[in-house]
């Protein structure tokens, strides 16, 4: 559905248009390369607290790949070789449900997620779309089992994400079929779950548990000595990648050892693991982003306690 | 068993041993552990003394001001959330004044905490009601329709304890006057019922017909400094 009340932007992508003369960088030895070892995730800035108006708020940003850094530096295309995930959550509430609502016992959780138009490669228009509406059920899911909900009865409380860049799905070189699924929305939405827990412990509204998102992936590299093998990596950039074979997001609560969202994509049958593992892949995948989630949890406390701490020190 | 307290606590963080602490606003209990889960400063609640009950473990959801300013209306702690629950006194405006009952929003759930442990600095909030209405601090003051805040009734049976028959809500209570009064039931699903059957608890803030700010002369009227006219209120006693 189009919206006509305002004056949309071009309706396709936004980036500079690349001539046929400049593409000479996109052979594919030119694809960023992960430069990280496969555990190792990309840094976290993380910070609550930005927007006043709101009850609770957090900021998130991913460190750009190395990737990025070297074309900064040396650039061989306009066009960066890799997106970084940045996005900020503000949380509203508790407030009074509208009239219409019936009465609830509990607190009643409401999810947006929505792309700033552009944040992506692809421009996003004003109306959520499907996967937007998808990523915001999926949010849902994480924080409802995190959040004590009948210590706030008869009141809403309304979270809302703005994701001012989203991750690829893939690299920009490619042609853009060559990808069959949008691995960049399990990243966004691994950081969705991370600012949201940010900001509702910003909004001390009562949580089980800070939730921390992780993402876990079966990638399979062109050129590889061993092809038709998968390697388990965290915290994939699809940019850095040829192919994807599987992929994985867990909403992870450290403190209780709970997943409370899951979301497992792809085939992991092709994982290859190392001697003497004998886990399944999707059990493997499922452990790297759980792995993963820790990792970002170690950001998310140390966020949650600096804020509690200035807030102390400034009282 | 005796670990140390953290001085400050984030969701999730374990605390204490339910064998050692009572669990208090906060926190939560997850196999016989008490865990935060709020962030916050810790407090321990000392029991009271001849009892057998243990200290109460709380996360607080206010910043403790380091020092306490001379001037008790100007120090306005910052206020988070505050839900509306049984027996909370709140402060509302009136919003709809009909025959039967009046409906008020409410503006800010006064902090129970402590108006419970300093009896005399809860009578003097007459004081600083202004102040509290106008802190910043307030978010409840960020929420600035009548559709963002709670909704509540005073029921005409509800106004005082005495000659409840007698009562006509016009001469209790006029659109735009701020009452203090007492939550008695979360209602159903639109409203809260209030009650401002106390001596402390009716009319604390009102203008009258001629916009002036009025002054309380009894429990049941209050009267304008300029032109000398009377208007019935069910007036909270203003000390």
């Amino acid at each position: 559905m189009n919206d006509r009340r305002r004056v949309n932007g071009p309706p396709g992508g936004t980036r500079p248009p690349v001539f046929q003369s400049g593409l000479q960088s996109s052979n594919p030895s030119d694809r960023p390369r992960r430069q990280r070892q496969p555990a190792e995730l990309r840094k976290i800035f993380l910070k609550t607290g930005l927007i006043p108006s709101a009850s609770g708020s957090a900021y998130l940003e991913f460190e750009p790949s190395a990737s990025l850094a070297a074309n900064r530096s040396n650039p061989k295309s306009m066009i960066p070789p890799s997106s970084a995930l940045k996005l900020t959550c503000t949380v509203h509430g508790p407030k009074p449900l509208p009239r219409s609502a019936a009465y609830s016992p509990n607190l009643v959780l409401t999810t947006h997620v929505k792309y700033a138009p552009f944040a992506a490669r692809r421009r996003k228009g004003h109306v959520r779309d499907s996967s937007e509406r998808d990523l915001g059920v999926h949010l849902e899911t994480a924080l409802r089992g995190a959040i004590i909900a009948e210590r706030w009865p008869k009141s809403g409380l309304d979270i809302t994400i703005t994701i001012l860049e989203a991750e690829d799905d893939r690299w920009w070189g490619e042609p853009p079929d060559s990808h069959d699924a949008s691995w960049g929305i399990m990243n966004v939405l691994a950081g969705c779950i991370t600012a949201a827990s940010a900001a509702i412990a910003d909004a001390r509204i009562d949580c089980l548990d800070l939730v921390a998102g992780g993402v876990a992936a079966i990638t399979e590299d062109v050129g590889a000595s061993h092809s038709g093998s998968g390697r388990l990596m965290l915290d994939t950039d699809p940019a850095e990648h040829a192919s994807i074979l599987s992929a994985c997001v867990v909403a992870y609560m450290p403190a209780r050892d709970e997943i409370t969202e899951l979301w497992l994509k792809g085939d992991s049958s092709k994982a290859v693991l190392d001697d003497g593992d004998s886990r399944q892949g999707h059990d493997a995948l499922i452990d790297g982003a759980v792995d993963a989630a820790r990792g970002s949890y170690s950001v998310l406390s140390e966020a949650v306690k600096e804020s509690i701490l200035n807030a102390v020190a400034h009282a | 068993m005796a670990t140390s307290l953290p001085s400050v606590a984030i969701p999730g963080q374990r605390l204490g041993s339910v064998a050692a602490y009572a669990a208090g606003p906060g926190t939560h209990i997850q196999q016989a552990n008490i865990y935060a889960s709020i962030a916050g400063p810790v407090v321990v609640d000392p029991a009271p003394p001849k009892t057998q009950s243990k200290s109460t473990l709380r996360v607080s959801r206010v910043i403790p001001a380091p020092s306490r300013g001379t001037l008790s209306g100007t120090s306005q702690k910052p206020r988070y959330n505050t839900l509306p629950a049984i027996d909370s006194i709140v402060l509302a405006r009136v919003t709809r004044v009909q025959k039967r009952q009046a409906t008020v929003s409410i503006l800010v759930v006064l902090d129970e905490s402590a108006a419970n442990s300093d009896p005399s600095k809860s009578a003097s909030d007459n004081d600083n009601v202004a102040s509290i209405l106008t802190s910043a601090a307030n978010p409840e003051n960020h929420s600035n329709t009548d559709e963002l805040r709670f909704q509540a009734l005073i029921r005409k049976e509800d106004v005082r304890a005495v000659e409840k028959d007698r009562v006509v809500m016009d001469e209790m209570f006029r659109v735009g006057d701020i009452v203090r009064g007492s939550v008695i039931s979360l209602g159903d699903q639109s409203f809260y019922y209030l009650t401002t059957a106390r001596n402390d608890l009716g009319v604390v803030m009102a203008r009258s017909d001629a916009g002036n700010m009025m002054f309380p002369a009894s429990w049941k009227e209050m009267r304008d400094p300029v032109t000398g006219v009377g208007e019935p209120r069910k007036v909270a006693r203003p000390f």
